[in-house]
């Protein structure tokens, strides 16, 4: 652990950016995966502790136009407490309501789930069913600049991101599905929700009659960071759901990752689930 | 004529006296106690599982500001072994023989600077080779862990009755299967911790969350060279126990060593995970049944071979043999039995005891057999049972005499409260149904002590009672609380005695100063043996009152009791004198008398003799569960949806507590069935967090339906035998039992873990560790 | 050691100032700096639940949160639950009901029934028990303390 010099808790955004460029900075927002990993060693402290919890540009749930504006700090209890989210993106509340434990849920944000990047973070796999981009903001030559990018691209690998150090993640933006859209999540484990996955699965697409089209399929935890699932997509893009088409599809699903072993699994079992569970949620889309 | 009204306690909901502390945070467990001028302890741990020590150099760690003593074994070259085959160091000076070793340990202004001084402490090791497999370790060659015991042996055990040969020649049917049973550890929510605390004069006070505060005493005193009576143990509240503070660990020596060296009182708390890496663990087994019975359903013969990993140090889990043997001989009747244990260092983390003792491990062995015999034979699982099970008045093979006995209840009753037999048959035709989850029941049974367990020169308990002027009493007892609700038994069983409501009673059981010998908290003996022993102070205490209500009123003793709160006629309940009245009239007296009794009951139960036979407890707990669960065959996710339990207790003292223990039993047995697993490898921890060591959690209990079976036994206290370990016993043997009735596939390895269950749904052997599996 | 911050904050409804360093737990300076030792440390990552206090109404794991984190806020702990009609009920009910053994868990349960019950004051048991998840107890086996949330709901 490194020694903390400063401790800030700016309130604004552009405060928090200018404190950003002068370096070194660890940020803090929920604190629930910087905690502990500042305890196993996994983390080691910048000189300056920014904790951005009193930002207001950082917070609140908006509909703007057609995309759901969620900023960084809404909580996952927050999504879950979202009339937006629970009735227009019912998977990411699905997803949400399987996060670790309530005390988690209140403490953990959006904004931390997406820059902590675990390859079996929660929040991840339904954002990317959802085409979900991040927006991050910078300050360099003295104005607030803001890029965006898909969520997918933002990230890289186990704890790995896009974002430059001097950024911070403003919000994650969701486009409001189509018509007909239908989305399952699945999360691997013996409890409800307070299990690392050893694996999850998002299915979304929109439905019409008997065919699932423009359809996301997305594995957590079965490499580096989530990932879509190309192969599985084209089996079933456009095709009826039959017992045929959602067997191919299973069976594409089994080699799509390349999941590692750990404690929690091997990367057999994690194969084995990722096909049986694609089958099943295929199953429930098309008959259920 | 005032007429007082009979009432009684016994079998009523009475809440645990210190829940209302608990509750509101005001309990101070060892954690939140601070004593003025106290230092923190921290020890350093050995990196390495199996290796040499070749220097450390704690220089720089002393010269750590806020540093008060760092020492390491050359510091203390008086320190003694601990641990039954005395074949611990606290502190290791020579060589490292497991992850968990401790090699130095600092004592510092504050836990952080403690912790810095650790990161400090230099050593090299010369790594020696490792055996980390039971097997491997009995193997000729293999590295010596403890070279007072070259060939790695820590402990044998042989027990036989009968001929098992002539039973086998006798047996229609014949199986042998092997039962691999797993590491699973206390996790008791409170951390270890100590204080020890030296006087000016010498006299050592430990604060100590131990289970036996009189034998930590006199081995404390042994391992430290000390008088006995210059040492005082006190026991703050306890944040659980479930067997694993039956011993002294080195990290209280080693508070002690420091105390010692820093002349300042040093409390030493652990981290959780360090609590995961070096608190005690149940003893892993590797176990060889081979059962056979006749076409009519007579079991004949059990012969049992059980391979112990034992770690590093030899703790109590070495001697689970003792509890594992009595479940292979006299569970169910069976004339011939043979029984062979081989307990085997390794470079393992060391097991100690944990409610049950080696009962789960014997019992998820018997019983699963039992079920393939059944099957074998074409009998039903519950009938086979009920041919083979102990009743009232039997002596077994081994010499343990079933004075009172509900078994043959406690099956018939479990079975028709859960449905057994219709629900049995339906799931089994049911396995080829279509549909991924597939429905099962499974039963178990156990016996196991429940009047004590004479194991030490005296299994008894002392009390003390006195009452005050004004009828309140304190009740002094050996007996330790660990959160099981000793006392408000205690309590219940001292009022029902003296008439009293249950705030009249104030119980002292915390302190070596103060309380009577006893042996501890173990072997699910306190409301057995406490409870008669506060039972026979009360009744010395009621004939000395009687006495003084009979001279005062001429009214003969016969003729008098207590209830209310007053002496009255017994037979028309008639007040007489208000007790506290009557108290305070014999202390201010000419006379002037206090009323103060003590007791000491020893229960009438023996010492095996050397081929372990003999009636070892005073009396015996029967109970039997049917567990159902539901099995994802795609997943293998076992969820266990119903525990059906019923179990002789002799006797219900107070049923919201009884209910807790089992309840909690059930629960604590799901997690060793279903979900908990120290997965241990090349003698590392490898998940040493509640992240990855799976307690179970409230959304996934199964529903409980709880059957009290009252045997009323002569000598338990108002007819009560123990039942603290119980309840976990057979809940691993019953899921065993019900995921074969959903799936037709047996598991003999523990646990039933989703991935486990899955390969073995497949027919796919294990994977290989973790850690040599490449990722792809 | 880290830096240390100046804080205030309301704590159990009193106005409270602290230095803490400014990587320090909440869980730690309750404990330490505070000597409120209600709050339990059972695993430090989250996972256990015996360190829940409510921070604005809401039940966190303070061994998660950084304790510089609740300046201007709203601290509530197991001692400042005492004066509620809530908590009354509750510690009430985990005695009746003998939800508490070794009570190690006790503090965090109750903590946590109060937020479960602020959020639905007439909660079905899977609601408790899904509440409760993050909430470790080694002793019951969960049933009576879901019996206990429930007994003080219905007393509302």
């Amino acid at each position: 652990m490194g020694a903390v010099e400063r401790y800030a808790a700016p309130l604004s955004l552009a405060e928090a950016l200018d404190l950003l460029r002068a370096g070194d900075v660890t940020i803090v927002a929920g604190g629930t995966d910087l905690m502990p990993q500042s305890h196993s060693g996994k983390v080691r402290f910048g000189s300056l502790l920014m904790n951005i919890r009193r930002v207001p540009e950082l917070g609140g749930i908006a509909l703007e136009g057609d995309t759901v504006r969620i900023g960084a700090l809404t909580s996952i209890t927050d999504l879950l407490e979202s009339r937006l989210v629970r009735e227009r993106l019912p998977i990411v509340a699905e997803a949400a309501d399987h996060f670790a434990s309530e005390q988690v849920r209140n403490g953990a944000t959006v904004g931390g789930n997406v820059c902590n990047a675990s390859p079996a973070g929660d929040m991840l796999v339904p954002l990317i069913v959802l085409d979900a981009a991040v927006e991050l903001a910078a300050k360099p030559n003295g104005a607030v600049e803001t890029r965006s990018m898909p969520l997918r691209e933002f990230l890289t690998g186990p704890g790995r991101t896009q974002r430059a150090p001097h950024e911070l993640l403003t919000a994650v933006r969701v486009p409001l599905p189509p018509p007909g859209f239908v989305a399952r999540f699945y999360k691997h484990g013996t409890r409800p929700a307070l299990d690392i996955s050893t694996i999850s699965i998002g299915i979304g697409g929109v439905k019409r009659g008997d065919k699932l089209e423009n359809v996301h399929v997305v594995f957590g935890a079965v490499a580096p960071t989530p990932i879509r699932a190309r192969a599985t997509e084209r089996v079933l893009e456009g095709r009826p759901l039959d017992a045929a088409v959602i067997e191919a599809a299973a069976e594409a699903a089994h080699d799509e990752g390349r999941p590692i072993s750990d404690v929690r699994a091997s990367a057999w079992y994690r194969q084995e689930l990722v096909r049986n569970m694609t089958k099943r949620i295929l199953a429930h889309v098309a008959f259920g | 004529m005032r007429i007082i009204e009979r009432d009684t306690l016994i079998g009523k909901r009475i809440p645990k006296m210190d829940a209302p502390e608990k509750a509101s945070g005001k309990t101070r467990y060892i954690h939140d106690i601070d004593v003025p001028g106290q230092l923190w302890g921290k020890i350093l741990r050995s990196s390495r599982v199996h290796a040499r020590i070749k220097r450390i150099d704690v220089s720089k760690a002393k010269a750590l500001p806020g540093v008060h003593v760092v020492i390491t074994a050359a510091d203390v070259p008086d320190q003694r072994p601990i641990g039954i085959n005395k074949d611990h160091p606290a502190l290791k000076g020579d060589k490292v023989r497991c992850i968990r070793d401790e090699i130095a340990a600092v004592a510092a202004d504050s836990e952080a600077i403690a912790e810095a001084a650790l990161k400090l402490i230099d050593v090299e090791y010369e790594d020696l080779p490792i055996v980390v497999d039971p097997e491997a370790s009995l193997a000729a060659g293999a590295p010596v862990i403890n070279e007072k015991h070259a060939d790695n042996v820590a402990m044998r055990f042989d027990y036989s009755h009968g001929d098992v040969a002539q039973g086998e020649a006798e047996s229609d049917v014949v199986i042998e299967d092997s039962f691999k049973l797993h590491y699973v550890t206390h996790c008791c929510m409170g951390v270890s911790g100590v204080i020890a605390d030296f006087d000016a004069s010498g006299n050592l006070l430990l604060h100590s969350n131990t289970q036996v505060p009189f034998l930590h005493k006199r081995e404390f005193a042994d391992i430290l060279g000390m008088d006995p009576g210059r040492i005082r143990i006190v026991q703050p509240p306890i944040g659980g126990g479930f067997g694993s503070k039956l011993d002294i660990y080195p990290f209280e020596v080693i508070a002690v060593y420091l105390a010692r060296a820093a002349t300042r009182p040093v409390k030493l708390v652990y981290t959780r995970d360090e609590e995961f890496l070096a608190s005690p663990t149940r003893q892993p087994v590797i176990l060889k049944l081979r059962s056979g019975c006749k076409k009519d359903g007579t079991l004949m013969f059990r012969s049992v071979e059980t391979l112990h990993d034992n770690g590093a140090y030899t703790s109590w889990g070495a001697t689970t043999p003792f509890v594992m043997m009595q479940t292979f001989s006299s569970l169910y009747r069976v004339p011939h039995c043979k029984y062979h244990t081989t307990v085997a260092y390794t470079n393992n983390p060391y097991a100690g005891s944990f409610r049950g003792y080696g009962n789960l491990q014997a019992t998820f062995a018997v019983d699963s057999h039992m079920d393939k015999l059944a099957e074998a034979i074409g009998m039903d699982p519950l009938a086979f049972r009920l041919k083979n099970a102990q009743g009232p008045g039997e002596v077994t093979g081994q010499g343990m005499v079933f004075k009172s006995c509900g078994f043959r209840d406690c099956l018939t009753i479990a079975a028709e409260r859960s449905g057994f037999l219709a629900k049995h048959r339906e799931y089994r035709a049911a396995q080829r149904a279509p549909g991924a989850v597939k429905r099962g029941v499974g039963m178990a049974s156990m016996l196991h002590v429940g009047g004590g367990a004479k194991i030490y020169p005296s299994d008894g308990c002392g009390t003390i009672l006195k009452i005050d002027d004004f009828a309140h009493v304190t009740l002094m007892t050996g007996a330790s609380e660990i959160g099981q609700g000793s006392e408000t038994v205690l309590a219940q069983l001292v009022c029902e005695e003296l008439g009293l409501p249950i705030s009249a009673v104030t119980v002292v059981n915390n302190d070596t100063d103060i309380t009577p010998w006893d042996v501890g908290v173990h072997a699910s003996r306190t409301t057995f043996i406490a409870g008669n022993s506060a039972i026979g102070a009360a009744r010395k205490a009621k004939a000395k009152i009687l006495a003084a209500a009979a001279r005062k009123t001429g009214i003969t003793e016969g003729e008098l009791d207590l209830v209310g709160g007053f002496v009255v006629r017994a037979a028309s309940g008639e007040a007489i004198v208000e007790l506290a009245k009557l108290v305070r009239g014999l202390h201010f007296s000419d006379k002037a008398e206090l009323v103060m009794t003590t007791f000491y009951y020893e229960p009438p139960s023996v010492h095996q003799d050397k081929g372990f036979k003999g009636d070892v407890s005073a009396a015996y707990a029967w109970a039997t569960q049917v567990v159902e669960v539901e099995v994802d065959c795609d997943t293998g996710i076992v969820k266990m949806t119903k525990v059906t339990g019923a179990h002789d207790v002799g006797r219900v003292i107070n049923r919201l507590g009884i209910e807790g223990q089992i309840e909690g039993g059930v629960v604590m047995g799901q997690g060793y069935a279903l979900t908990e697993n120290l997965l241990i490898e090349d003698g590392r921890v490898r998940n040493p967090s509640f992240r990855d060591y799976k307690l179970v959690t409230a959304p996934e209990i199964p529903e409980m339906d709880l059957a009290f079976i009252e045997t009323m036994d002569g000598e338990g206290p108002q007819g009560a035998k123990g039942v603290g370990e119980a309840p976990a016993i057979c809940i691993a043997a019953a899921t065993a039992n019900a995921i074969y009735n959903a799936t037709g596939v047996r598991i003999y390895e523990l646990p039933f873990t989703p991935e486990k269950v899955y390969r073995a749904l497949r027919g796919v052997a294990p994977p290989v560790a973790w850690h040599a599996a490449a990722p792809s | 050691m880290s830096h240390s911050v100046e804080i205030e904050f309301r704590l159990n409804g009193v106005v409270r100032r602290a230095a803490v360093p400014a990587a320090m737990s909440a869980l730690v300076m309750l404990r330490d700096v505070l000597g409120l030792t209600g709050t339990k440390y059972g695993c430090g990552e989250g996972e256990c639940g015996a360190c829940t206090i409510l921070v604005d109404g809401a039940s966190v794991n303070s061994c998660l949160m950084f304790a510089v984190d609740c300046d201007g806020r709203e601290v509530t702990t197991i001692e400042g639950l005492a004066a509620d009609a809530l908590a009354e009920r509750l510690r009430r009910a985990f005695a009746e009901h003998g939800a508490v053994q070794c009570g190690f868990c006790t503090p965090g349960m109750v903590i946590q029934a109060s937020r479960i019950l602020a959020q639905h004051p007439h909660p079905d048991r899977a609601t408790i028990q899904r509440g409760l998840e993050g909430n470790l107890c080694r002793c019951t086996g969960y049933k009576k303390i879901i019996d206990a949330v429930a007994a003080a709901a219905e007393q509302s």
